[in-house]
């Protein structure tokens, strides 16, 4: 509750520091500075000290899980901070709106983490879909931001749409809108529910990006300014994700045999689209765009089993892949455009960044002794344990194989090809704080109680 | 009345929402079809809470409020996102001159 | 003795499934159609025709038009009827607390004072923003 409060006031005074504040640094110190005070709030919350008392009436339930969560989405939010604040400069004169969007989207990202009740789920999706409605289309005078912005707010409305239609259902069934399983029990033989949980899980994977709904996904992730892209991309689908596992976990276990195959097929599908179509991309905006998507089809095997794997596996999944991603886009922002001939050579002008980027590609692709190899291990494992879907286990591995293939491909261009002389100015703060990150990813690679601890 | 009559006609609504969506090709058009959607759906929540009271009311006398109250989050998320969408539509005529969704397609390589 | 358009309440009550508790409303549709219906088309058969181009004008308050409507118009009027839109629904919170003022007592109030007070925010917002702002 703690984080909650603390990132709406902070929004509401991000808006007015543009009014206060002159220079942009002092906003991005504001921005800074608050956001560590809102994960010393979260985590005091975690630990037992409350700053506010306030009667939920058992909407929301703040559990270690949804804590953690919590702390992890502020910690990568903060990273972001630290790698592309400065970047948010270029894209307009609204720099302390970007930042106050970007509170707000955390808001509800604090509600879809936490939500016993479809209401909070509603209000938490549309606070974060409506701020990256105006972050998408923040690059005014460029017609692909505004083309991708009006895309993805028709798409997200439209999605949401049915997803209201899917809580009407529920709500209609069951005559309630907490999510629990007793409430689904008592109503398990209604055919409307069946259809409203389809509805949910249809806007729910329109949400996550997951095939045959993730056709916004690239559009919009190319179209978009390149720094609210690695925001998009990693943190907001991250709690998507959340929201999603969260639903379905809670409510929707009663009915697991009647929804989960067709889960299965989304899964595949999403592995297939996402990996066969970034094998065919030149730029690597688009391509990391669809390996967004491909990437989510593993975050999604979360939902055909609720073990201790699964549990510990997507929130080692999200860091891992917020992380790596986020390195990646904060080196893209820099160079003039996103083709891949941008990266020739880029190993002999920038050897520091090019060895972490080589970590990062390496753990999005799940080579061994990168964390992105463990979660994809856990999730694998997850289901494995849940004794079905022996098909999906092959076929994701296959899938994994075929992902190498594009990551290797700008390793490759980075080491192995001749530059023409264009190059980037990083600061040196820019190089530590990246190596620093590539170091995380590979000692949770091999130590991933590091992390993990913390969730008992 | 029944309430199968309250849900055909939602879902009536709802349906024409979405072949709407589909089938125009004016984004203001398409922003009405979904607004169209999103008020089947606030239809067929109060006939559910008025239904639900009905069958609860001896139980618990506010039984039903919380779909009512519901309805009251979607119509202001929906004029939030009315606001925004509008907006992003205004920034695009002013760009394009022209709020026709065939003429999205600087991103499809 | 026929009530054409008045309901007997005693018996709508229990009546309300039945169809035929809906036929004053039918009679009174029937009546309105028909009664603009016969108003159109007796003042179309019995008055004069005499076209002149002032009657063939568009009407706006007798205020002279210019111009074509397709014109376009300054972004201020969108932005003042974007605003409009999102500060008028907000409003509809107020409704429910209306109904159960007395029942939620002092900590319904502060909800409330704290729900108007982030809308005042919003409001000093644009303000300082001059979103509001009509000269340049």
């Amino acid at each position: 509750m703690n984080a909650l409060i603390v990132t709406a006031v902070l929004g509401v005074m991000m808006m007015f520091s543009s009014i206060v504040l002159k220079r942009n640094s002092a906003i991005r110190m504001l921005a800074i500075v608050g956001l560590l005070f809102t994960f010393i709030a979260n985590v005091l919350d975690s630990s037992g000290v409350h700053f506010f008392s306030i009667n939920i009436k058992g909407m929301m339930h703040f559990d270690q899980f949804a804590y953690f969560f919590i702390s992890i989405s502020i910690f990568c939010t903060f990273i972001f901070f630290l790698l592309s604040a400065k970047e948010m400069e270029r894209i307009g004169v609204n720099y302390s709106e970007y930042f106050a969007l970007i509170f707000f989207i955390l808001c509800g990202i604090i509600l879809v983490a936490s939500f016993t009740s479809l209401l909070i789920l509603f209000l938490g999706i549309e606070i974060i879909s409506i701020p990256l409605y105006i972050l998408t289309g923040s690059d005014k005078k460029n017609l692909k931001s505004n083309e991708a912005s009006l895309k993805y707010f028709l798409l997200g409305a439209f999605s949401t749409g049915i997803m209201l239609m899917g809580i009407a259902l529920f709500y209609g069934s069951t005559g309630s809108f907490s999510v629990e399983n007793s409430v689904v029990i008592a109503a398990t033989t209604s055919p409307m529910l069946l259809i409203g949980i389809l509805l949910l899980l249809f806007s729910m994977s329109f949400k996550v990006s997951a095939a045959p709904f993730h056709f916004w996904a690239p559009d919009v992730y190319d179209g978009a300014p390149t720094v609210f892209t690695s925001f998009m991309a990693t943190i907001v689908k991250a709690a998507a994700f959340i929201a999603f596992i969260r639903l379905f976990s809670l409510a929707f276990t009663p009915l697991q045999d009647r929804w989960q195959l067709i889960v299965a097929v989304i899964i595949a599908l999403t592995l297939f689209v996402g990996n066969i179509t970034a094998v065919f991309q030149q730029s690597v905006k688009r391509m990391l765009a669809y390996s967004s998507i491909a990437q989510s089809g593993f975050m999604l095997m979360a939902l055909l089993a609720f073990n201790t794997f699964s549990v510990e596996g997507i929130l080692l999944y999200i860091v891992a892949y917020s992380i790596s991603t986020m390195g990646i886009f904060s080196v893209l922002v820099k160079m003039k455009d996103s083709s891949l001939e941008e990266f020739n050579g880029f190993a002999k002008h920038q050897p520091v960044l090019a060895v972490a980027l080589t970590v990062f590609l390496l753990s999005l692709a799940g080579i061994p002794l990168t964390a992105g190899f463990l979660s994809k291990f856990y999730m694998l494992k997850a289901v494995m344990h849940s004794g079905n879907f022996l098909w999906l286990i092959i076929f994701a591995v296959l899938m994994a194989a075929v992902s190498v293939y594009y990551y290797f491909r700008i390793i490759q261009v980075m080491f192995f090809k001749e530059s023409d002389s264009n190059t980037i100015i990083v600061s040196t703060s820019f190089k530590w704080l990246l190596s620093a990150l590539a170091i995380i990813i590979i000692v949770l690679g091999v130590y991933p109680q590091l992390l993990l601890q913390f969730l008992v | 009345m029944p309430i199968y009559y309250y849900i055909v006609l939602a879902i009536v609504l709802f349906c024409i929402g979405i072949v709407g969506v589909l089938v125009r090709r004016n984004a203001i058009i398409v922003f009405m079809c979904i607004e169209l959607m999103l008020n089947a759906v606030n239809l067929l929540m109060v006939a559910f809470s008025k239904m639900h009271h009905l069958k609860n009311a001896a139980i618990n006398a506010s039984a039903g409020s919380d779909g009512q109250l519901f309805v009251f989050f979607i119509m202001v998320v929906a004029a939030a996102e009315v606001s925004v969408g509008l907006a992003i539509i205004v920034m695009l005529f002013r760009n394009t001159h022209s709020v026709d969704i065939n003429f999205l397609n600087r991103l499809k390589h | 003795m026929i009530h054409l358009l008045q309901i007997d309440i005693s018996k709508a009550v229990n009546e309300v499934e039945n169809a035929g508790s809906y036929l004053p409303i039918a009679i009174q549709l029937l009546l309105v159609v028909g009664l603009i219906g016969l108003m159109l088309l007796a003042s179309h058969k019995l008055g004069p025709k005499r076209n002149t181009s002032d009657k063939l004008e568009g009407f706006a308050c007798g205020i002279e038009s210019h111009g074509d409507a397709r014109k376009p118009m300054a972004i201020k009027y969108f932005l003042v009827a974007v605003l409009f839109v999102l500060f008028d629904v907000e409003v509809i919170f107020f409704y429910p607390y209306a109904l159960s003022f007395k029942q939620l007592g002092w900590d319904g109030f502060w909800a409330v004072m704290m729900f108007v007070g982030f809308f005042l925010c919003g409001f000093i917002y644009i303000i300082k923003k001059g979103a509001l702002q009509w000269e340049d």
